[in-house]
C-alpha cells in the first residue's frame, strides 16, 4: 500500500455528523445542529463545506434558526459565492414576510453578502423595503444602500435608489431619516470624484432638523456630522441652523456635543464675528466643552485634542476657563501632557501668574517627561507673555537652582529662546547658567548652552575658556553642538580677536580637517574663506541681527487647522492629521474646508500671521544652523580682494573652496525658513500665456463635411475655446450648438455657440468663453474633453485634451512659509519626479516664462551650483501644485519634483512644463 | 425486519416524503407547489434558489422542494437528491423548442445513483396553451418508452386551471405507499 493511505480518512468526522443533523427531519434536531456549526464557525474552524445543508434549513417559521442561518451567510457567502445564489429566492421571500423583524433581518443581511453574481436579484427586494410601512424595515433598508453602494456605485445610482434614500430624509420616523442621512453621508464620501452626489437643500436641512430633536443619541450624531457638511447660503439661515441645534450641546452623550460642537465652528465662520449672536454662541460653547472634561480620561483626551484644535481657531471661547485644564494629581500622562499644552495656548497677561505658580508646581512632580514639558511651557509663556517675562526668568532661575539634571537642562534650552526674543534683557542670569556647565549631558542642552555663551562672548570673561573646555571632546560631541561650537567660537573670535586666534584656528582645523560630517566641513570652510578674505564681511554675516521669533510655536497650519475643525469628533481631529494621511483608498479630491465668509473673501485665503522663526523641537536643528545668518543679509561678497590683516589662512585653501558661493549655510537639503534667500517675484500681471497651435479635432470626413480645428487659450483669466469652423460639404449648414461631457474640471460652455450658418466651403472662427462650474467626473485621461457639437445635419462627437495650464489661475502664488509647511505637510508618498530635456535659458528666463503662464516662482536658491526654483501653482479647482525645480549650469535636463495632495495632476503638470520650457 | 418497520411507519404515517420538483425555468415548479398547498394560483417571480413547503395530501405529508431551473441552478440540483422519494418533473408542453433540453436534463438526473429509487411523475403541464404538445407527443419527446426498472407515468396538466394535478397526486400517493 502506498503512502495515500495517510491522506485518506476512514473517519467521518465532524462535518460529517453535523451534515446529517441538518439533514434531521426534526427541528429541534436541525437547530442544534445549526447551532453547533455557528459554534464551529466562531471558533474559526471551517465549516464552509456545509453551505448547501445550512442554507436548506433557511426556509423556517422559527426565527432563532433563520438568524442563525443569516449569520452563518454572512460569513461564508463569499467564499461559496457560486452556491450563494440558492439563498436569493429566500431572501426575496423573507423580504415579504409579515414580521417586520423578518423582513428588516433579511435585508440587513443581504447587504452583507458581498457577492456580485447576486447584487443585482437583491435590488427588487431592496427598492421593496425602502418603501415598507414599518420604520425598523425602511431603516435597516437605507443603511443596506449605502452597503450597496460600496459593492457596486453603478447599480445603486441606475436603479434609482439614491432618489429613494433621499425621500426618506422626509420620513415620519426620525430614526429612519437619521440612517438615511448617515447612509447618504458615506454615498458621498466614497464619491470617486470627491463631488458630493446627493446635494442638501433647504428644505431637506429643516427636515433634518426636525428629526434631530427626536431621535436617539447616536442618530443624532449622523445628522449633526451632515449638518456639518452643509454650508448655508446666508448669515440668516446659518443664523437660524446654530439656534436649533444649541440645545444639543447640553447633551448627556460625548459624541453628540461634540458634533454640535463641530456644526457651530464651521457656522461661525459664516456668521460676521463682531455680532452679538456669535458672541453669545462663543459664550454657549464653553460650558458644554468644559464638561465633557469631567467625564472618564480617555473621553477627556478626546476633548483635549478636540479642544487643542477649538483654542486654536477660536482662542476667545475658553479664555476664562483656564483653571479646569490645571492638572490633576491622578489624571494619566496622556491628560496631563496635553492639558499643558492648552495651559500655554491660553495662556495671557490676565491668567500668566496662576498659570506660572501651577507650572512651577508640575517642574517639581516626579514624571520627568511631564516635567520636561512644564519647564518647556514656562519658557514659552515668557515669549507669549511679554509682561511676564521677567516673572518666568526667574521661575526658571529658581528651577536651575534646584539642581535636578534633567529640569536645569530642559531650562537652559527655553532659556536660549527667551534670549532670542528678548535680546539683551537678562543676560545677568548668564553667570547662574555657567555654573551648570559640568552638568549638561544631552545635546539640545549642551548646543543651547554653547549658543549662548557664543551669542553672548563679550559679557562672559571666561568664554574663551570655557568654550575651550567644550572642544576638548569636540570629536564625541554630537553634530548639533559641534556645529555650534564652531559657530560660537567664530563668534568670540569676532567680538574679542585679541586673544581667541589660536582657539579658531583649533576649532576651524577641527571641523574642516578632523570631521567627517560634510556639514560642519562646509561650515567651517566658508568661515575660514570669510575670515580670511574680508572679516567686516565676517561680522555683518555672523553677528548680523537674528529674526525675532514669536510663540506661535507648533500651531497647525492654518488650512490644516481649517480642515481639522471640520472633522472635530473623528479621528482626524485626535491625530491632528487630515483623514486623507491615515485612512486608504480616500480619494484625494474631498478635503473639507470651511465655509468662507461671504463678502470678505481678501480675509479668508491664507492670511498668515506675519510670525517668524518658528523655535518647536524639529527645527530646532535647522534654526540653530543658520539662526547666525539673517535672511535681510547681503549676499556676502566673496570676491572681494583679501583686505585681512590677520593671516588666519594658509596658502592653497582657495583651491579647496573652489564653486561654493556660500550662501546656504543650512544643512541637508530640507529648505528652511530662512534658508530661503533667493529673490522673490512679485505677480507680475501677464495678460496672456502660451496658446498651443489650433489642431484638427473633427476632420471634414467624419463631420459629414464639417471640419473644425481648435485650441484652448487662457487670457487674463478667462479660459476660451478657439474654433474654427470649416464646411466643406455642398450645402449650407445651420443651428450650431455645442455641449461637453461631464470632465475632470468641470469645463463647461459660458454661452451658447456663436455661430450663425456656414455656407460651402466658408470659414468662421470663433472663441467660446469657458467656465468650471460645470459637472465634474473623473476622465481618464485626466485631461480627456468629450465635446458633442450639433448642427442640421447631425450630432458629431470627438474628444480633445485639455493643456492643463490654462487651468492654472492666477492666484497661484503661495506665501513661503506657506510653501514651506505644505511642503513639509504632503507625505512623500505624493512626490512625484520627472525629468524635463532641453530645458535652455537661464533660471530667471525660466521662472519669467513660468509666471506668464501661472506658475509662480517662490523663492530660488543655488546649492552646490545648481540653481533649484520652487515652484506653486493653483488649479481651477483648487488643487495646490508644489513643484521644485532643479537646474545645472550646462546640462539641458533638469529634474522636476512635485508634491500635491491630489497627485494625479502630475502628469498633465509635466507635459505642461515640457511645453512652456521649449518656447522661445 | 425491514418490512414490519415500514408497516409500522405506514400505519402512522408519520414519515414525511420528502419530493423535488424539478424542470426547466417557467415550467411552472412554483405554481404547482403553492396550487398544491393552498389550492391557489399565486402570482410568481423565476425562483433564484429554492423553496420548500409542507404538503398535505390526504394523510400523506409532503416535504416538497421546488427547485429554480435556471440554468445557472441547475447544476445545484444535485445538493438535494439525497434521501427523496418522488421527482415531479414538469414540463412546460408548449414549449416545443426546449424539450430536448429537458430531455437532457431528466436523464442526466436519472442517472444519479442517489435518485435510483426515486418515484418518478412527469407533468406535461400548460396543456391550456394553444398550439401545445400532447401527452403522447411529450412522452415521445422525453423519450420516456426508454425508462427501465423506473416507476413512472405521466399526466397532464394544467396549474393555473388546477386540472390534472389530483390525479397525479393520487397515483403519487399510491405508488408511495406501494413501495414500502
Amino acid at each position: 500500500m502506498t503512502d495515500s493511505k495517510y491522506f485518506t480518512t476512514t473517519k467521518k468526522g465532524e462535518i460529517f455528523e453535523l451534515k446529517s443533523e441538518l439533514n434531521n427531519d426534526k427541528k429541534e434536531k436541525k437547530k442544534e445542529a445549526v447551532k453547533k456549526v455557528i459554534a464551529s464557525m466562531t471558533v474559526g474552524k471551517d465549516v464552509s463545506a456545509l453551505f448547501p445543508d445550512v442554507v436548506n434549513c433557511m426556509q423556517t417559521d422559527n426565527l432563532e434558526l433563520k438568524k442563525l442561518v443569516y449569520l452563518y451567510l454572512m460569513n461564508y457567502a463569499k467564499s461559496q459565492p457560486d452556491m450563494a445564489i440558492m439563498a436569493v429566492n429566500t431572501f426575496v421571500k423573507d423580504c415579504e414576510d409579515p414580521n417586520p423583524l423578518i423582513r428588516a433581518l433579511a435585508v440587513r443581511t443581504m447587504g452583507c453578502i458581498r457577492v456580485d453574481k447576486i447584487t443585482e436579484y437583491l435590488c427588487e427586494p431592496l427598492r421593496k423595503c425602502l418603501k415598507d410601512e414599518d420604520p425598523y424595515v425602511r431603516k435597516t433598508a437605507a443603511v443596506c444602500v449605502a452597503k450597496l453602494y460600496d459593492i457596486s456605485s453603478s447599480l445603486v445610482e441606475d436603479q434609482g435608489f439614491l432618489d429613494q434614500l433621499k425621500d426618506l430624509l422626509s420620513d415620519s420616523n426620525p430614526m429612519v431619516v437619521a440612517n438615511a442621512v448617515a447612509a447618504l453621508s458615506e454615498i458621498n464620501e466614497s464619491s470617486p470624484t470627491g463631488q458630493p452626489l446627493v446635494e442638501f437643500n433647504t428644505n431637506t436641512i429643516n427636515k433634518l432638523l426636525t428629526a434631530l430633536n427626536e431621535c436617539t443619541e447616536w442618530g443624532q450624531v449622523f445628522i449633526l456630522d451632515s449638518l456639518a457638511n452643509y454650508s448655508p447660503k446666508d448669515e440668516r439661515e446659518a443664523q437660524s441652523i446654530c439656534e436649533r441645534i444649541t440645545p444639543r450641546l447640553a447633551h448627556a452623550n460625548a459624541a453628540v456635543v461634540l458634533s454640535a460642537v463641530k456644526v457651530l465652528m464651521k457656522l461661525m465662520e459664516i456668521l460676521s464675528g463682531d455680532s452679538d449672536f456669535c458672541a453669545t454662541l462663543s459664550k454657549k460653547l464653553a460650558p458644554p466643552l468644559v464638561t465633557l472634561l469631567s467625564s472618564e480620561p480617555e473621553v477627556q483626551y478626546v476633548a483635549l485634542r478636540n479642544i487643542n484644535l477649538i483654542v486654536q481657531k477660536r482662542p476667545d471661547i475658553l479664555k476664562h476657563e483656564m483653571k479646569v485644564f490645571f492638572v490633576k494629581y491622578n489624571d494619566p500622562i496622556y491628560v496631563k501632557l496635553e492639558k499643558l499644552d492648552i495651559m500655554i495656548r491660553l495662556a495671557s497677561q490676565a491668567n500668566i501668574a496662576q498659570v506660572l505658580s501651577e507650572l512651577k508646581e508640575y517642574a517639581t512632580e516626579v514624571d520627568v517627561d511631564f516635567v520636561r514639558k512644564a519647564v518647556r511651557a514656562i519658557g514659552r509663556c515668557a515669549i507669549k507673555v511679554e509682561p511676564s517675562a521677567e516673572r518666568c526668568v526667574s521661575t526658571l532661575l529658581d528651577l536651575i537652582q534646584t539642581k535636578v539634571n534633567y529640569v536645569v537642562q530642559e531650562a537652559i534650552v527655553v532659556i536660549k529662546d527667551i534670549f532670542r526674543k528678548y535680546p539683551n534683557k537678562y543676560e545677568s542670569i548668564i553667570s547662574t547658567l555657567c555654573e551648570n556647565l559640568d552638568t549638561l549631558d544631552e545635546p539640545e542642552a549642551r548646543a543651547s548652552m554653547v549658543w549662548i555663551i557664543g551669542e553672548y562672548a563679550e559679557r562672559i570673561d571666561n568664554a574663551d575658556e570655557l568654550l575651550d573646555s567644550f572642544l576638548e571632546g569636540f570629536a564625541d560631541e554630537n553634530a548639533q553642538v559641534q556645529l555650534q561650537l564652531l559657530t560660537a567660537v567664530v563668534k568670540l573670535f569676532l567680538k574679542r580677536p585679541a586673544h581667541t586666534q589660536a582657539l579658531v584656528q583649533h576649532v576651524l582645523s577641527l571641523a574642516t580637517q578632523d570631521s567627517d560630517n560634510p556639514d560642519l566641513r562646509d561650515r567651517g570652510f566658508i568661515y575660514w574663506r570669510l575670515l580670511s578674505t574680508d572679516p567686516a564681511a565676517a561680522k555683518e554675516v555672523v553677528l548680523a541681527d537674528k529674526p525675532l521669533i514669536s510663540e506661535e510655536t507648533d500651531l497647525l497650519e492654518p488650512t490644516l487647522l481649517d480642515e481639522l475643525i471640520c472633522h472635530i469628533s473623528s479621528l482626524a481631529s485626535v491625530y491632528h492629521k487630515p483623514p486623507t494621511a491615515f485612512v486608504e483608498g480616500r480619494s484625494a479630491g474631498i478635503r473639507k474646508s470651511l465655509p468662507a465668509r461671504q463678502g470678505s473673501a481678501e480675509e479668508s485665503g491664507t492670511a498668515q500671521p506675519e510670525a517668524t522663526v518658528i523655535p518647536n523641537q524639529e527645527s530646532l536643528i535647522g534654526d540653530l544652523l543658520s539662526m547666525d545668518i539673517g535672511s535681510s543679509i547681503p549676499t556676502p561678497a566673496v570676491s572681494a580682494q583679501p583686505t585681512s590683516n590677520i593671516d588666519l589662512l594658509g596658502g592653497g585653501l582657495d583651491s579647496l573652496l573652489g564653486g561654493g558661493s556660500g550662501t546656504d549655510l543650512s544643512a541637508g537639503s530640507v529648505p528652511t525658513t530662512t534658508g530661503l534667500l533667493g529673490d522673490i517675484f512679485g505677480i507680475t500681471t501677464t495678460s496672456t500665456m502660451y496658446t498651443p497651435p489650433k489642431a484638427c479635432w473633427l476632420p471634414a470626413e467624419k463631420g459629414k463635411g464639417l471640419e473644425i480645428w481648435g485650441a484652448f487659450s487662457r487670457r487674463n483669466g478667462q479660459i476660451s475655446m478657439d474654433l474654427t469652423f470649416t464646411n466643406k460639404a455642398m450645402q449650407a449648414m445651420t443651428g450650431f450648438a455645442i455641449q461637453f461631457n461631464k470632465n475632470s474640471f468641470g469645463l463647461a460652455p459660458s454661452a451658447p455657440l456663436n455661430i450663425g450658418a456656414l455656407q460651402p466651403s466658408q470659414s468662421l472662427e470663433t472663441g467660446l468663453t469657458l467656465n468650471t462650474n460645470g459637472p465634474v467626473q473623473r476622465m481618464e485621461p485626466l485631461t480627456t474633453l468629450q465635446v458633442a457639437v450639433k448642427n442640421n445635419v447631425d450630432i458629431f462627437y470627438y474628444a480633445c485634451q485639455i493643456p492643463i495650464q490654462i487651468l492654472f489661475i492666477e492666484d497661484g502664488q503661495l506665501d513661503k512659509r506657506v510653501f514651506l509647511t505644505t511642503w513639509k505637510d504632503i507625505p512623500a508618498a505624493n512626490e512625484v519626479q520627472y525629468t524635463l530635456n532641453e530645458v535652455k535659458g537661464t533660471a530667471d528666463t525660466l521662472a519669467n516664462k513660468m509666471t506668464h503662464n501661472n506658475i509662480f516662482t517662490i523663492a530660488k536658491r543655488n546649492v552646490e551650483g545648481q540653481d533649484m526654483l520652487y515652484q506653486s501653482l493653483k488649479l481651477t479647482n483648487n488643487i495646490w501644485v508644489l513643484l521644485e525645480l532643479k537646474l545645472q549650469p550646462g546640462v539641458t535636463h533638469a529634474t522636476l519634483s512635485l508634491k500635491s495632495r491630489s497627485v494625479e495632476v502630475a502628469a498633465p503638470i509635466f507635459q505642461a512644463y515640457d511645453t512652456i520650457l521649449k518656447l522661445v | 425486519m425491514g418490512g414490519l418497520l415500514s408497516y409500522f411507519r405506514g400505519l402512522f404515517g408519520s414519515r414525511e416524503m420528502r419530493i423535488l420538483i424539478l424542470g426547466l425555468d417557467g415550467a411552472g415548479k412554483t405554481t404547482i407547489l403553492y396550487r398544491l398547498q393552498v389550492g391557489e394560483v399565486v402570482t410568481t417571480i423565476p425562483t433564484i434558489g429554492f423553496n420548500v413547503e409542507q404538503v398535505q395530501y390526504k394523510n400523506l405529508k409532503f416535504q416538497v422542494w421546488d427547485l429554480g431551473g435556471q440554468t445557472s441552478i441547475r447544476p445545484y440540483w444535485r445538493c438535494y437528491y439525497s434521501n427523496t422519494d418522488a421527482i415531479i418533473y414538469v414540463v412546460d408542453s408548449a414549449d416545443k423548442e426546449r424539450i430536448g433540453i429537458s430531455k437532457d436534463e431528466l436523464f442526466h438526473m436519472l442517472r444519479e445513483e442517489e435518485l435510483q429509487d426515486a418515484v418518478l411523475v412527469v407533468l406535461a403541464n400548460k396543456q391550456d396553451m394553444a398550439g401545445c404538445m400532447s401527452v403522447a407527443e411529450v412522452h415521445q419527446a422525453l423519450g420516456l418508452e426508454a425508462l427501465k426498472n423506473r416507476t413512472f407515468q405521466i399526466f397532464k396538466t394544467s396549474a393555473t386551471k388546477g386540472e390534472g394535478l389530483d390525479q397525479a397526486m393520487d397515483w403519487l400517493a399510491n405508488a408511495l405507499q406501494n413501495k414500502k
